[in-house]
């Protein structure tokens, strides 16, 4: 195939997924309804659009928007593109009776990486939409960063362009030509500098798409360019299942002069212990003894102690009494 | 009978974040006939302890049901939501 | 609207020919025919899609199409084809139905069929652009251009949003704000309208096919009457492939003093015993409503005006009389006859109020204008108490006599049961007698 080339060196490109936005299953059966209007482009996705034209007014270029799906997409896609990308290109499959796409993420991504790459449209920024709403991982743009070799941030909850309006919620500091904040585990945060040349995915919310002039969505619905996939999705092999097993933790070289030394400390095995306790008791005492540990250890004051022990002793309406002390279950 | 919640979680509305109609409920505490509360088919208007209108539009039809029984002059400002919002049937 | 303007001097800052506003049935039979014509056009819906904003009850009357779109029954979107059609008349727990069956409508040209609207009017909408027309869609008009008093073009919600044109068809629904901005509409009356609420209700496919008596592709189309307590209205039941859809139309001003919540008037029919086992089981698969110009011909505004005509709902060319639940063919008829005046007056280059003046002279003699002008009395004879409550408890009432067997009595004549039920029910002789030609008449 020969790919789209680029008018403009160094464009914006979107990519965007074409998905059911509200699958239906018949309530009878349980079975998933094929429906007609409910595919479209999920809100990362239009983000992705929204950032990507901002990035190329700011740059000065142009924007591309590129879906790899039906040809079933074309208009939508159209009407997407209207917002200001100067192109819009569907590349289908290839297979026909395929209406509704279905490359894998893998499949996807080299697709994709063919037509943005630099015998392609030679993109300089991609901006795709996190996580593709029919149960995607978020993995095609990973995939696609590998394949063009561009750094990558992905699952960005706000872009900042600089003396732009900013992009959701991201400052921008003088060194990088991009900021960004992403989402870590724990409710964490962590400020991103993002390269000029960079594959980057976006949430739903950073960016509302802009509605699209008059004119621009009166001709959208032409403006698509039509791209077959160069290859046929790859024979499908049988998934291998795993077990599931937790992932790996660096930990830090155990200390130690020699091997006997160093397996020692890595497994604590001759360190001095208190060998642990296991007692039985009835809630009251069980609180009560809990507080009495916690004052041997030293967490509680005298008094803190003695008026838990009160305490207990009334809700139970008798003297505290030495806790039986049970052999630790194998 | 299904739960009203029920019935309304049965149709596809594509919200936009500005109201398409409001209600000035300032309007309505002048009003004896408040037909707006039972015709409303989707139940979006709801009388207030203090002789308002609490008006919700996320869940609307766009029927026009409102603004045809409304008999105060200007309780209702309605238009439609911005093109390609609100309610969006699939099998009606 | 009547007195003329001179011809608009210059087209050269026109977009298009003609602007059509709502791609439902009306706005694209009025599309497809312009572009098929030639014209440039520009159709344009607020909706995501053709058909998102809008629910019916149920039955499309096609033979409309015949001529828009030839053997339109190879490809149209369609659940079922009527073949049994039933008018029941009900109280509380009484039911009579007449139940009419016929293969022929289950063949070409068929005569009625079930759709989906979301699929319909896209399909029909696909068809204006095939033919040339261009669709915009999630686009509200907001308002017309005008020029000292003519209709240049419309406002939308897009940024840029004005677009210009020789002639705008005004085929936005019932609600037309576009005919009240031009001025075609007099007071606006909520007597004149009525709200129609409805679920679809999922069934497997085989059971619709055993609980109506239907196999293949027929089905049933059920009109109700006297279901919906104090409130004037009817009620309807269809069924599409493996969805049902019952629903009530209810008069606007009687529920918004009534005190009775439309889907509380619902669930009491579902739950009639004449209802009842036709739904159980079943679950609701979407709920929707939408109203209705229910007073027809009474109610219709001035169809032209300097640039702009009104079809379908928009010009209140709904037939919604009890016996009768029919727009879609009304819009498609009138929307196809406002194309085809349109291209008449651009190729004149009069697109005034004189010069589109052929639309009504088409409509007239038409089914459009014919039949509402010939059912103008029926909206009020069917809304009326009459029709409303007390034809069905004594149509119930001498059937229930009739049948009921009180041996050791004899057997009353019909005579005597009918005199009876009148008297319980309050119906005078004169009023039956005075209704019955005013219905003859009217529906003759
Ligand atoms: C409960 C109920 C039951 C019915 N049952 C039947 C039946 O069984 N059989 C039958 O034949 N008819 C039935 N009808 C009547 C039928 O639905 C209407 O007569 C028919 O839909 C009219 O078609 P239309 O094209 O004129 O208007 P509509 O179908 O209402 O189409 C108007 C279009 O314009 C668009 N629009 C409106 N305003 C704007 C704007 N400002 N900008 C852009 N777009 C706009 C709307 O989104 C819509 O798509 C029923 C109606 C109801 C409510
Ligand atoms: S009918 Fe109108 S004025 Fe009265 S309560 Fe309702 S919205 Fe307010
Ligand atoms: S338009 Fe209809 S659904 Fe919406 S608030 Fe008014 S009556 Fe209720």
């Amino acid at each position: 195939m020969n790919p789209p080339t680029s008018t403009d060196p160094g464009c914006v490109a979107a990519c965007v997924k074409w998905v059911d936005l509200s699958p239906e299953t018949d309530p009878t059966s349980g079975l998933p309804v094929p429906s007609a209007h409910s595919w479209g482009f999920s809100e990362a996705d239009r983000s992705a659009v929204e950032v990507a034209l901002r990035l190329a007014d700011d740059r000065g270029t142009d924007a591309v928007v590129v879906c790899v799906g039906p040809p079933d997409a074309q208009w939508a896609l159209g009407e997407l593109a209207a917002a200001g990308a100067a192109r819009a290109v569907l590349v289908t499959s290839g297979n026909p009776g395929d209406t509704r796409g279905g490359a894998s993420s893998g499949e996807t991504a080299r697709i994709l990486a063919d037509i943005l790459g630099p015998v392609g449209l030679d993109a300089d920024t991609v901006v795709c939409g996190d996580i593709s709403l029919d149960r995607g991982s978020g993995s095609v743009p990973a995939l696609l960063a590998h394949h063009l070799e561009l750094p990558q941030a992905l699952g960005l909850i706000s872009v900042d362009l600089g003396d732009r309006p900013r992009i959701g919620g991201a400052t921008r500091d003088a060194t990088t030509t991009l900021m960004g904040v992403r989402r870590l585990d724990g409710a964490r945060r962590e400020r991103v500098g993002i390269p000029a040349r960079a594959v980057m995915s976006v949430e739903g919310a950073v960016a509302p798409l802009r509605r699209a002039p008059l004119g621009r969505a009166v001709e959208a619905r032409r403006r698509v360019q039509r791209e077959s996939s160069p290859r046929r999705p790859e024979p499908v092999r049988p998934a291998r299942i795993l077990q599931w097993r937790p992932p790996p933790r660096s930990l830090p070289a155990p200390e130690g002069t020699d091997a006997f030394e160093r397996v020692v400390s890595l497994t604590g095995a001759l360190e001095e212990r208190t060998p642990p306790r296991v007692v039985e008791l009835a809630p009251p005492q069980a609180a009560a003894e809990i507080l009495r540990q916690l004052h041997r250890w030293g967490y509680l004051t005298d008094a803190g102690a003695a008026g838990a022990e009160a305490t207990a002793a009334k809700a139970t309406g008798s003297e505290p009494t030495d806790p039986v002390t049970a052999e630790p279950r194998p | 009978m299904i739960s009203f919640e029920r019935r309304m979680d049965s149709v596809e509305f594509r919200i936009h974040s500005e109201a398409h109609i409001v209600v000035d409920d300032t309007i309505c505490r002048d009003c004896s006939v408040r037909g707006c509360i039972t015709a409303c088919p989707a139940d979006l208007f709801v009388p207030t302890s203090d002789g308002g209108i609490l008006f919700n539009y996320e869940q609307c039809f766009e029927c026009g049901t409102c603004y045809l029984v409304c008999n105060e002059e200007g309780a209702i400002s309605w238009n439609y939501p911005e093109g390609g919002h609100g309610v969006v049937f699939h099998s009606s | 609207m009547t007195e003329h303007t001179a011809e608009r001097p210059s087209s050269d800052n026109d977009d298009f020919d003609a602007i059509v506003v709502g791609a439902g049935p009306a706005g694209s039979a009025a599309a497809l025919e312009l572009a098929r014509a030639g014209r440039s056009v520009l159709l344009i819906e607020r909706g995501p899609f053709p058909g998102s904003k809008n629910m019916y009850g149920g039955v499309i009357y096609g033979r409309i199409l015949d001529t828009l779109v030839p053997q339109w029954w190879t490809e149209a979107p369609i659940q079922r084809w009527v073949t049994r059609r039933q008018t029941m008349m009900m109280t509380g727990e009484q039911a009579l139905t007449v139940d009419y069956r016929t293969e022929a409508w289950g063949r070409p040209p068929y005569n009625g069929a079930t759709a989906y609207r979301p699929d319909f009017d896209s399909w029909l909408a696909d068809k204006a652009v095939e033919e040339g027309a261009t669709l915009v869609c999630s686009t509200t008009v907001t308002g017309l251009l005008t020029d000292s008093g003519r209709v240049v073009g419309v406002s939308t919600d897009r940024p840029d949003g004005d677009v210009r044109a020789r002639v705008v068809i005004a085929a936005d629904g019932v609600n037309s704000f576009l005919a009240k901005e031009a001025g075609l509409y007099g007071e606006v009356d909520p007597a004149n309208y009525t709200v129609g609420v409805k679920e679809t209700i999922a069934l497997p496919r085989s059971v619709i096919d055993e609980r109506f008596a239907v196999r293949g592709d027929h089905g049933v189309d059920i009109e109700i009457i006297g279901c919906t307590g104090d409130v004037p209205g009817g009620g309807f039941l269809y069924t599409n492939s493996d969805t049902i859809a019952v629903g009530l139309v209810l008069s606007l001003p009687a529920l918004a003093a009534g005190g009775r919540r439309p889907e509380e008037l619902l669930a009491e029919l579902k739950l009639h015993p004449a209802i009842a086992p036709l739904v159980e089981g079943g679950e609701v698969k979407e709920y929707s409503a939408h109203v209705i110009p229910e007073a027809g011909y009474d109610m219709m505004p001035e169809l032209v005006g300097d640039g702009i005509v009104v079809a379908g709902d928009a010009a209140a060319m709904c037939l919604a009389a009890g016996l009768w639940l029919e727009g879609v063919n009304f819009a498609i008829g009138s929307g196809a006859a406002a194309g085809r005046a349109c291209h008449g007056a651009l190729r004149k280059g009069d697109t005034s109020a004189v010069g589109l003046g052929d639309y009504r002279r088409r409509l007239e003699s038409s089914f459009v204008l014919k039949d509402h002008r010939k059912l103008r009395e029926a909206p009020h004879l069917v809304m009326g108490e009459l029709a409303q409550q007390k034809l069905p408890a004594m149509a119930c009432g001498v059937a229930e006599d009739m049948f009921t067997v009180t041996n050791p009595e004899p057997k009353a004549g019909l005579m005597r049961i009918v005199r009876r039920q009148m008297r319980t029910n309050g119906v005078k002789l004169r009023s039956v007698v005075g209704d019955t030609w005013r219905a003859l008449r009217a529906f003759g």
